[in-house]
C-alpha cells in the first residue's frame, strides 16, 4: 500500500501511529516521536487534526437516542415469555431464498413434463402396435399353406384370376416391392400339395415359393 | 488497555458471573452500561430507531443467555460488540439497510438539545461516512469512536488483523478525500493505493 502522505517514510509512520496515539494505546515512545514529527510536517499536522476532529465527531452520543429504561423492561419481559418464545431472532425468517424457489420450480416442471410424457406414451403404445420389429421379437406367424408368387409383367389379370380360381387360392398380400403376391388355399382342407408344383408349372409365373416358417 | 479498562472489565465479569446464577439485576446494570455505546455503534449499521433497539435486545439477550460460556479470552466489550456485530448483520439482512430520513423520526426521538457545534460535527462526520462501506465504518467506529485495538476489532468482526488495517486504511483515504477542509486539498485517488 502507498501512503497518501506522499513524503518520507517518517509520514507513513505518523500516519500508522495516528489512531492509536489518539486512543491512548500508543507507547509513550511513538507518541513522543509523533510530536517531534508533527512539528516540522504542515502536512502530517493537518492530517492529525482531521484525525482529532474525526475522534470527536465518532465520539458525539448517537442522534437516534432510544430510551434504555424502555428497552430494558422490553428485554426483562423477554426474559419471562415461555421456552418455546424466546428464540433470539422470532423474527421472520427467509427460507425460501430466490434460487431455492427457482430450483424447486425447475423440478417440477420437470416432474410435470416427465408425467405427460409417460402418460402420452403409454397411452400410444396400447391403441397402435409398433411400427417396426426387432431382431429379438418373434415374427407375426405366418398363415398355413402360404405361398410367395410372383407374376410375369405381361400376365393378364383374367388369366391370373383365372390360376387363383382353378388352384383355389385366394391373395392375402401384395404385391409388394418386387411384384410378389402371398396367397393361401382358400381353404385349410383344399391345400393338395401339388399347388406349389402346378404354380411352377404355369407359364406365366416366374416365381412360387413356400413362406418358410420362422426358425 | 489501561488501568480504566481492566477495572472496567472486572466489573463487566462479575456482572457475567452474576448473570448466570440469574441475577437479573447484573443484566440490568450491564444493559444501562452498554445501551448507549451499542445505540451509536449500530447506528452506523442502520438509521432505524427499532431495528437499533431490537438488535441491543438481541445482544443482551444472547449475553443473558450465554454468560456462562464466556471463557474470558477477550475482554466483556469485546464479546458483546461482536455480539452486537452479527445481530445488525442479521438485522441488516432481514430489514435491509435503507436509512429512516431523520424527517421521519418520532418527535421524541429527536434529541432535544443538540448544540450548534455537535450538529455541524455530525453533519461533517456524516458526509464522510456515507462514503463508506458498512465494514469500513463499523471498524471505524471501533477504533475511534469506542477505542478499540486492531486485536479486538479483528476478533470482533471475526476477520483476520490484516483484513480490519486494510478496511481501516482504506477508510481513513475516503475520508481524507471527502472531508478536505481540516485535511487540505491534496485529495488522492484511492486506486493508488
Amino acid at each position: 500500500m502507498t501512503f497518501p502522505i506522499n513524503t518520507g517514510r517518517d509520514c507513513a509512520c505518523a500516519w500508522e501511529a495516528m489512531p492509536w496515539v489518539l486512543q491512548g494505546s500508543a507507547s509513550q515512545e511513538q507518541s513522543e516521536w509523533l510530536a517531534q514529527h508533527l512539528a516540522h510536517c504542515s502536512s502530517c499536522q493537518a492530517e492529525f487534526a482531521q484525525q482529532q476532529r474525526l475522534q470527536l465527531a465518532m465520539s458525539l452520543p448517537s442522534d437516534i437516542p432510544l430510551d434504555a429504561e424502555v428497552g430494558l423492561r422490553r428485554l426483562l419481559g423477554r426474559l419471562d415469555t415461555p421456552e418455546l418464545q424466546q428464540a433470539p431472532a422470532p423474527r421472520r425468517v427467509r427460507t425460501s431464498h430466490w434460487l431455492t424457489r427457482a430450483l424447486v420450480a425447475a423440478v417440477l416442471v420437470q416432474a410435470i413434463g416427465i408425467g405427460v410424457l409417460g402418460v402420452k406414451l403409454r397411452s400410444s403404445g396400447d391403441s397402435q402396435p409398433a411400427s417396426y420389429r426387432t431382431l429379438s421379437q418373434q415374427a407375426a406367424p405366418s398363415a398355413p399353406g402360404a405361398i410367395h408368387v410372383v407374376p410375369d409383367a405381361n400376365m393378364k389379370l383374367a388369366e391370373w384370376d383365372t390360376l387363383l380360381h382353378k388352384l383355389n387360392l385366394q391373395v392375402i398380400q401384395g404385391p409388394n416391392d418386387v411384384g410378389a403376391y402371398t396367397v393361401v388355399p382358400a381353404s385349410v382342407a383344399s391345400a393338395p400339395p401339388q399347388t406349389l408344383a402346378q404354380l411352377r408349372a404355369t407359364p406365366g409365373i416366374r416365381l412360387a415359393e413356400p413362406v418358410a416358417a420362422t426358425p | 488497555m489501561n488501568d480504566t479498562d481492566i477495572n472496567a472489565d472486572a466489573a463487566d465479569r462479575l456482572l457475567l458471573q452474576r448473570m448466570v446464577a440469574g441475577d437479573r439485576a447484573a443484566l440490568a446494570v450491564l444493559y444501562r452500561s452498554y445501551h448507549g455505546r451499542l445505540c451509536r455503534f449500530l447506528s452506523r449499521l442502520t438509521r432505524r430507531p427499532d431495528v437499533i433497539e431490537e438488535v441491543i435486545n438481541d445482544c443482551l439477550w444472547i449475553a443473558w443467555q450465554k454468560a456462562g460460556s464466556f471463557h474470558g479470552d477477550s475482554r466483556v466489550s469485546t464479546w458483546i460488540m461482536g455480539i452486537a456485530y452479527r445481530c445488525g448483520l442479521k438485522a441488516l439482512r432481514q430489514h435491509g439497510d435503507e436509512p429512516v430520513e431523520d424527517d421521519n423520526l418520532p418527535d421524541a426521538l429527536v434529541p432535544s438539545h443538540d448544540p450548534g457545534e455537535d450538529r455541524e460535527l455530525r453533519d461533517w462526520l456524516g458526509k464522510g461516512m456515507d462514503r463508506l462501506s458498512v465494514d469500513q465504518r463499523v471498524v471505524v467506529e471501533l477504533v475511534y469512536g469506542v477505542g478499540h485495538s486492531l486485536d479486538d476489532v479483528a476478533v470482533i468482526m471475526q476477520c483476520p488483523v490484516g483484513t480490519v488495517k486494510a478496511r481501516l486504511f482504506h477508510a481513513r483515504v475516503k475520508l481524507r478525500n471527502v472531508l478536505p477542509s481540516l485535511a487540505g486539498n491534496t485529495s488522492i485517488k484511492e486506486g493508488t493505493l
